[in-house]
């Protein structure tokens, strides 16, 4: 819904508004807003009667309470109607010569999409726009005609063959992604555990507010073709694990305590490299009780919010006075920062670590900020809780149900920590004042994402807090 | 015709390879062929001696013809003090008493080639009986013409480096011999001594029992424990290149006079070290037994995850254009594990050898049915994946209706029980007494040959027996099985092995529910935008395949054989 009538033009003639309203990748649904400037930054293909022009277009998006965003919108342009591509039209547009193009989301348009796989192959810079091949990479795997694929919140990914995957950013923010920072001082390192990345793009132009801006607009890496997410083998355990009468959680054949005993080293190894190629730190006393005070609020402001948290409020409390507590200096780095089941990929080489942008909510510079790894640690451990127990959702009373979640659970977490550990990771259960708080913490959001948005769910958590505060007694 | 079988329909032979003129054969039919594996001992009883014959084998061979067999594979039929089941050689040229004579033997070689059945027998190199004269001979004249036949030594020392194999009963690999007073190497059991390939004289004489074979008109050997012909100190005395350069010459001499014979060797190695067996221009043998693809079968299905099968494909390299593997489920042998990890071994062993007795060496003794429970839908998955993967299918003699086994039988006996023909007595195997019979039948409630015979299934057309003869059916029509590339198509669903065979414009999309319960999987084929996928076993036309991801559920433990039929005007 915006404030203004929707047939309003974009700088373009082309009804933007109309368009990016629907879009999946557009945050602001159920907001008041407006495009209050549109440019093209980069042309990648000046349109001619005979072929289509490819351009990138940057709108700014501004809220009534005077919050803006930037997205990014390719669109490719033709002189007739492209009937193939009426699913992804956004609207005819005049030039100057008065001639009618009808535009398209040029990624919805295989005749165009390879402009960016041959810009990073070619390094190709122009005005406005500089694709950078990655240092590692010397010729691109053969890619092939381009599909979307995905259902992203801030992003459209895009598959060529199925050797290429392009992730195009929508939402763009000053500065380097850290998607794109992350993968390529892991590709420099020579890290296996990644999904290789081949290159990035980024454009250059002048905000309304006159500064020149620099963002990361799309990122290349190597398609994992046929793997396997990391939730949907861990369902294929449970799934198993329940449906057994009699057997224990080592037994069932279905066990993933192998699994989940390499993605732990995985974790480790992509930690030990991040630690090698990037900026680390130390937290002392000081900032490390500035974190507990930050986790802590949030507990309260949550405890206020959901009463079932409040019995809990009082014990929880004491793991974060345990970590501002604490004598020695943590350890901090960069880290994944987003780290759960569904963010890894099982391949035929072993496991993958996708997606370094950290949390997507959370401010730019808070995502690049160092971290204990402890944080990435304590968000798997909570995703194996989740996995064990999703399934329960739907059987609230089920005891024996209940019993085999949390000796999957427990099963596989030894078996994460075990693998991290041999692996050379810090053994996380030899830093147990950590654990807990950093594990607290995470389970304290997910009640009130979980009150929030759905509230059956809300007994996954209030598990892992029924325990972590028992811990405390 | 016998046994009741009904008149084969429409079966295409491979091709009457037996009525061509030598240079008109098929020089790599072994590439297409399905395999049966078949002890002369358990499969039927000619005279009435409660044991096995090769008069026997030859009266089934219409049933055999019948499954769709393309070739048989015969374990040693060989003289033998038998204890280890024949592969205790102790003469190279002469077939046991029990089973028959040689004349026997050729008669039978005839009749098979009569139906279109070509013949391969088990060969062993490696070692012989140490009542074979050849040891006799050494150990009692060691300056004598067969002195240097064997591996001597003063000491027990050399070739520290070699693993024992059969760990449950050597402790080392050399043991004294009281006559000769040296120390003889062996790298099976201790009665039986491997030859000594660095003499001149042994590669003489083998090739020479070789070429005896191929004169009575068999199809090829199966080549026996070839990976420990030779020995050097420092090594683990396996694979090494004299032995490869042994096998390169073997064939040379074979293919000079002998074309479209093959050669399958028995490596129990990783693939990556079987391929060495095939030559660097499939120069040595034509054939290889895939051995660590089948225990990742079973793991795979009981962890419900394509993984540990998807991984050792991977790590399958290529192999030349003119060989193939030897895929199997199960063998005479104990289902072996020593091509898995320790981690991976523990697993197998807790999950299908609840029983200690079940163990056997570094493996477990059971058939396949009850190794999945008699589950007809596993059972039904298992030889699908056997028929579709990679390879060569090599049945199992008794597998095809289920059979049992018994596992308080000593060594490996539990698996070579004999073959259930009816339910009457001895399982129609033998018209003995069934005191005199070389190993009794098997009699459990599940398995016994009152519920699990011939007989039974040819009479019910659901069977086990039938359906196994119409996926060899459909194999067949289909020459990508065979012939075809592999490639694993992945996907998003752990539980689910799809992948795809292609040779020519043959097109076979094979999907496998390695889960118990009902999944769904969606597959990338915009590759075959257009085409429609064609259900192999009853040529159902599926919905068209698009751009979007190509979604297909499946029951549990269920699979699909699709032909991909390109669109109209593309033929």
């Amino acid at each position: 819904m915006t404030s203004t009538p929707s047939t309003a033009p974009g700088e373009d003639g082309v009804d933007l508004e109309g368009h990016i309203g629907h879009e999946r990748w557009f945050a602001g649904k159920g907001r008041f807003w407006s495009i209050t400037a549109a440019q093209t930054v980069a042309s990648l293909r000046e349109p001619t009667p005979e072929r289509s022009g490819v351009r990138i277009d940057i709108v700014q998006v501004t809220y009534d309470d005077g919050e803006t965003e930037t997205y990014q919108l390719p669109l490719a342009s033709y002189a007739e109607p492209a009937t193939h591509l009426a699913h992804a039209f956004v609207g005819e547009e005049e030039d100057a010569d008065g001639r009618t193009w009808y535009v398209y989301d040029a990624l919805h348009d295989k005749e165009s999409t390879g402009l960016w796989i041959e810009g990073i192959a070619a390094d190709r810079a122009g005005d406005g726009f500089a694709f950078h091949r990655e240092p590692t990479i010397r010729e691109l795997p053969p890619g092939g005609p381009s599909i979307v694929v995905g259902a992203e919140q801030s992003n459209t990914s895009l598959i060529f063959g199925d050797t290429v995957i392009l992730k195009v950013f929508r939402k763009v923010s000053s500065g380097l992604n850290p998607d794109i920072e992350m993968h390529s001082a892991l590709a420099a390192a020579g890290s296996t555990h990644i999904a290789a990345p081949l290159g990035w793009l980024e454009g250059t132009w002048t905000d309304p507010s006159g500064n020149e801006v620099t963002a990361s607009l799309a990122m290349s890496q190597v398609f994992l073709k046929g793997a396997t997410d990391g939730w949907e083998l861990a369902q294929t355990s449970v799934r198993d694990l329940y449906a057994e009468a009699d057997l224990h959680a080592d037994e069932v054949g279905g066990d993933f305590a192998g699994e989940a005993s390499r993605l732990g080293a995985a974790t480790a190894e992509v930690h030990l490299a991040l630690a090698e190629a990037l900026p680390t730190g130390l937290l002392e006393r000081k900032e490390l009780a500035g974190v507990a005070e930050g986790m802590r609020s949030r507990l309260d402001r949550t405890a206020a919010d959901v009463p079932e948290l409040m019995p809990y409020a009082a014990a929880l409390r004491g793991a974060f006075d345990d970590l501002a507590a604490l004598d020695e200096p943590v350890a901090v780095q960069r880290l994944h920062g987003d780290f759960h089941l569904g963010q890894v990929m099982r391949t035929l080489d072993g496991w993958k670590l996708l997606d370094f942008e950290g949390e997507p909510a959370r401010p730019l510079a808070e995502r690049r900020g160092l971290e204990p790894p402890m944080k990435d640690v304590a968000g798997m451990l909570r995703s194996f809780d989740y996995a064990a127990r999703h399934l329960l959702a739907d059987h609230p009373a089920d005891g024996q149900r209940a019993y085999r979640a949390t000796e999957w659970a427990d099963r596989n977490r030894e078996a994460f920590l075990t693998g991290y550990a041999r692996a050379g990771g810090a053994d996380p259960r030899q830093q147990p004042v950590l654990l807990r708080a950093y594990e607290t913490d995470k389970a304290v959001y997910e009640v009130l994402y979980e009150a929030r948005n759905r509230p059956t769910w809300l007994q996954i958590p209030m598990a892992a807090i029924h325990r972590l505060a028992a811990g405390e007694e | 015709m016998t046994d009741g079988l009904p008149e084969a329909h429409g079966v295409p032979a491979i091709d009457n390879f037996a009525d061509l003129p030598d240079d008109q054969r098929d020089p790599h039919w072994y590439k297409r062929a399905v395999f049966y594996e078949v002890l002369v001992r358990s499969f039927k009883d000619s005279n009435g001696d409660g044991t096995g014959d090769l008069a026997g084998l030859i009266d089934k061979l219409d049933y055999i013809q019948w499954l769709g067999v393309d070739c048989i594979w015969l374990p040693p039929f060989y003289r033998s003090p038998l204890r280890d089941g024949g592969y205790d050689v102790s003469d190279y040229t002469d077939v046991l008493p029990e089973f028959g004579t040689i004349g026997d033997f050729v008669e039978f070689v005839d009749a098979a080639h009569a139906r279109g059945i070509r013949v391969i027998i088990d060969f062993v190199m490696n070692h012989t009986s140490d009542q074979h004269a050849w040891f006799q001979s050494s150990r009692t004249d060691p300056n004598g013409p067969f002195g240097d036949f064997y591996v001597w030594a003063d000491t027990d020392e050399a070739y520290s480096d070699a693993r024992v194999i059969f760990v449950d009963t050597e402790t080392s690999n050399w043991t004294f011999d009281p006559v000769r007073k040296q120390y003889f190497w062996h790298r099976f059991f201790n009665h039986q001594p491997d030859l000594n390939f660095e003499n001149p004289r042994v590669q003489e004489a083998v090739i020479e029992a070789l070429k005896f074979w191929l004169d009575l008109g068999i199809d090829g050997f199966r080549l026996d424990a070839v990976p420990y012909l030779f020995e050097e100190e420092g090594t683990n005395c396996e694979n090494l290149p004299a032995t490869h350069e042994f096998l390169k010459r073997v064939r040379k001499e074979v293919d000079a006079q002998y074309p479209d014979r093959v050669m399958l060797c028995e490596a129990n190695q990783w693939p990556g070290d079987v391929v060495e067996y095939f030559g660097q221009d499939g120069d040595e043998c034509q054939m290889a037994f895939h051995f660590p693809v089948m225990p990742r079968l079973f793991m795979g299905v009981r962890r419900e995850s394509r993984y540990p099968i998807s991984e050792i494909m991977a790590q399958t390299p290529a192999i030349p254009d003119n060989c193939q593997w030897g895929i199997f489920l199960r063998n005479h042998d104990e289902l072996t594990l020593e091509m898995v990890t320790d981690e991976e071994r523990d697993y197998m062993w807790g999950e299908y050898a609840k029983d200690p007795r079940m163990k056997a060496n570094i493996g477990i003794r059971r058939r396949l049915a009850p190794l999945l429970e008699n589950d007809q839908n596993q059972l039904e998955l298992f030889t699908a994946l056997l028929m579709s993967l990679p390879g060569s299918p090599v049945l199992y003699y008794g597998d095809e209706i289920g059979m049992g086994d018994n596992i308080w039988l000593g060594d490996r006996d539990g698996v070579r029980t004999p073959m259930q023909w009816t339910p009457d007595r001895n399982a129609g195997f033998s018209t003995s007494n069934p005191g005199q019979l070389f190993l009794p039948v098997i009699m459990d409630p599940i398995y016994g040959h009152q519920v699990t015979s011939v007989e039974a299934q040819l009479a019910s057309s659901t069977s086990l027996l039938h359906w196994t003869r119409r996926m060899i059916e459909v194999r067949k029509q289909n020459p990508a099985f065979g012939l075809g590339t592999w490639e694993d198509l992945g996907g998003s669903n752990p539980s689910v092995l799809s992948f795809v065979r292609v040779f020519g414009d043959d097109i076979v999309l094979c999907v496998n529910n390695l889960s118990r319960f009902p999944q769904p999987v969606e597959l990338d084929l915009r590759r075959w935008e257009g085409y429609f996928p064609i259900e192999l076993q009853g040529t159902v036309h599926f919905p068209q395949i698009g751009e979007l991801p190509y979604l297909l559920t499946l029951a549990g433990h269920g699979f699909y054989w699709f032909r991909l039929s390109p669109p109209e005007g593309e033929l």
